[in-house]
């Protein structure tokens, strides 16, 4: 018999580890394989699962809004609706124009016994159509800038407001212009780095002499997909309470009602 | 309302080369701001980590025998997507005293369960890729409160900040103070000083600190500005417009001044005076939790949410 040379050895045994070694990647590559499989069944499963439960929550608040509607559920019966005295509404600018839409919120909003409402809208749509709004829901009167709060409150029917953008930012901008003539009428009183020159009391005057100063809502409801408030004038805004309601498009008084129960059990600290 | 909720899909996880066990993971960056404690990630928050394996060889047996570079993302937990993470988020850190009153403990635990509640969200935001971090510490109407609460939030304020220099240096993490700083302590203002000009070159991550700070006292304070500008010659009179009053808000200290996420804590659906001007078209997301049990998996709940609204900018 031949003797094994070493590089004949080698070979063999190179052949031989060969032999072992493909076997063995084989088997990695295939509990690879499956594990990934195991991996996306049950992220699939999971996924399932989640969306499982967000489908039988959207149910159980879509019952709820029917029975608050029907007036079938007792904690909603009894609102203490007098707690509300400035309502907002902010609309996205795509449904501002669902005009039937916000004369019936604002039907469902008058019998509930709200005194003053504002209507919000980015681009100013339903400032535009404000004639057709209260022709067509005529249990309202315009918001006049010159009305104090408490006269706005003692009116016997609803007091609407329509604001947009013009009256919020831009509002604030116009209003720093006649903080400024004054204080350079005034000679610049006061003019150190660190003085106060302004207050905040005297930025809400000049809003109110700009035309933007309505009063500070206790409650908005934002109507639209996105979840903020679209730059409705920020400086009413500092204690408002915020609720998310949805798409205009699928508005329900019992949704409105939930709302509106959620304010009334709210207590705030204002800070202290 | 019905819901649809979209995780992306899980990555597949490369085959691995023919020594699996040699592989060593790499985390990318974590701070060491937390005690030993580790706390327990809740099966939705685990995270995964991706890692590919470049390989040089040309196949076979060969490929045990080269070296393998390997790349390691930063970690993300499952569901969210790098692209859509918020620049800028703002938190409204509510709920310190109730948690306390809930457990029968002094109101001073409340509030350092809240730091450390902090400093859990900051780790998370530097490792999930968030750039600013906006946090209201104490509202102008919180002068208000009894002495002895104010005094206790002072002390917190300047242990917190001794305490974490080094931190923020080593994680390259710059400090930004907001607010009405001419009515803290003295000693306080010095230190919040030197902590800004420590940190002002640091460019990972920016924690932004509102104290003594109010909505409409900023709006103020950039008028108050513009109309020291005005009296200069640099402004003229009737020029004022939005643009002018946002470079003078305290918050143009960022490279992203906006929040796109606000978050709330304690279940309280108000902004109550934070950002008054700068949170126009911030998306809103009211956490039921108190602040100090606000942790990664609410805060990946919070980043969740915001990921699948649509966001209109006003249009």
């Amino acid at each position: 018999m031949k003797s094994l040379t070493p590089p004949l050895l080698r070979c063999l045994c190179l052949n031989r580890s060969m032999d072992f070694i493909r076997p063995k990647r084989m088997l990695y590559f295939w509990i690879d394989k499956i594990r990934n499989v195991l991996l996306r069944l049950s992220w699939h499963l999971v996924h399932s699962i989640i969306n499982l439960c967000y489908f039988t929550t959207g149910m159980v608040h879509a019952l709820e809004s029917h029975l608050i509607s029907r007036g079938l559920l007792r904690k909603y019966k009894s609102l203490h609706i007098s707690k509300i005295r400035y309502l907002a509404i902010v609309i996205e600018s795509e449904d501002a124009c669902r005009t039937s839409n916000v004369i019936e919120l604002l039907q469902w909003l008058a019998a509930l016994g709200i005194k003053h409402v504002s209507l919000y809208d980015n681009e100013g749509l339903l400032k535009k159509s404000k004639d057709i709004i209260l022709e067509k829901f005529d249990g309202a009167v315009l918001f006049q800038d010159t009305h104090e709060n408490n006269v706005l409150l003692d009116q016997p029917r609803m007091t609407l407001e329509f604001v947009s953008f013009y009256d919020g930012k831009e509002a604030v901008a116009r209003a720093a212009n006649v903080l400024l003539m004054k204080y350079i009428k005034s000679g610049g009183i006061g003019s150190n780095q660190g003085e106060q020159i302004f207050t905040e009391s005297q930025m809400s005057e000049a809003l109110k002499t700009v035309g933007s100063g309505g009063p500070e809502p206790d409650l908005l409801l934002i109507y639209g997909p996105a979840r903020c408030h679209l730059g409705f004038p920020a400086w009413r805004m500092r204690y408002t309470e915020i609720q998310h309601m949805g798409p205009l498009t699928c508005m329900t008084y019992g949704s409105l009602i939930k709302a509106i129960y959620r304010f009334t059990t709210v207590r705030q600290n204002y800070g202290k | 309302m019905l819901f649809s909720l979209h995780f992306s899909p899980p990555p597949v996880i490369a085959p691995l080369p023919f020594k699996p066990l040699s592989h060593v993971p790499h985390y990318h960056h974590t701070l060491n701001m937390l005690p030993s404690t580790h706390v327990l990630k809740p099966p939705l928050c685990s995270t995964m980590e991706h890692f590919t394996l470049n390989h040089h060889g040309k196949g076979g047996g060969e490929e045990e025998e080269e070296e393998e570079e390997e790349e390691v993302d930063q970690t993300l937990p499952l569901g969210l997507r790098r692209e859509a993470m918020p620049r800028h988020v703002a938190v409204i850190m509510d709920g310190n005293r109730r948690w306390a009153r809930s457990r029968d403990l002094p109101v001073r635990s409340g509030y350092e369960a809240g730091a450390r509640s902090l400093r859990t969200i900051v780790e998370l935001c530097c490792k999930w890729g968030i750039k600013v971090l906006s946090v209201f510490a104490f509202s102008s109407d919180n002068w208000f409160r009894p002495k002895v609460e104010v005094e206790l939030l002072m002390s917190l304020f300047e242990r917190g900040m001794q305490e974490d220099t080094s931190i923020f240096l080593r994680e390259n993490i710059r400090i930004s103070v907001i607010g009405d700083l001419a009515k803290l302590p003295e000693a306080l203002q010095e230190l919040i000083l030197n902590l800004e000009e420590t940190t002002k070159n640091n460019t990972h991550f920016q924690l932004i600190v509102a104290v003594s700070y109010s909505g409409q006292y900023d709006v103020v304070q950039a008028c108050q500005r513009l109309a020291l500008k005005a009296k200069h010659g640099l402004v003229e009179p009737g020029d004022i417009d939005t643009s002018l009053i946002e470079q003078e808000l305290e918050t143009n200290c960022s490279e992203f001044p906006h929040p796109d996420l606000l978050i709330r804590t304690s279940g309280e659906f108000r902004i109550s005076n934070f950002m008054l001007w700068q949170l126009a078209y911030t998306e809103l997301f009211f956490a039921q939790s108190l602040w100090p049990d606000f942790g990664e998996a609410e805060l990946l709940k919070a980043l969740l949410a915001f990921q699948q609204r649509r966001r209109r900018y006003g249009g």
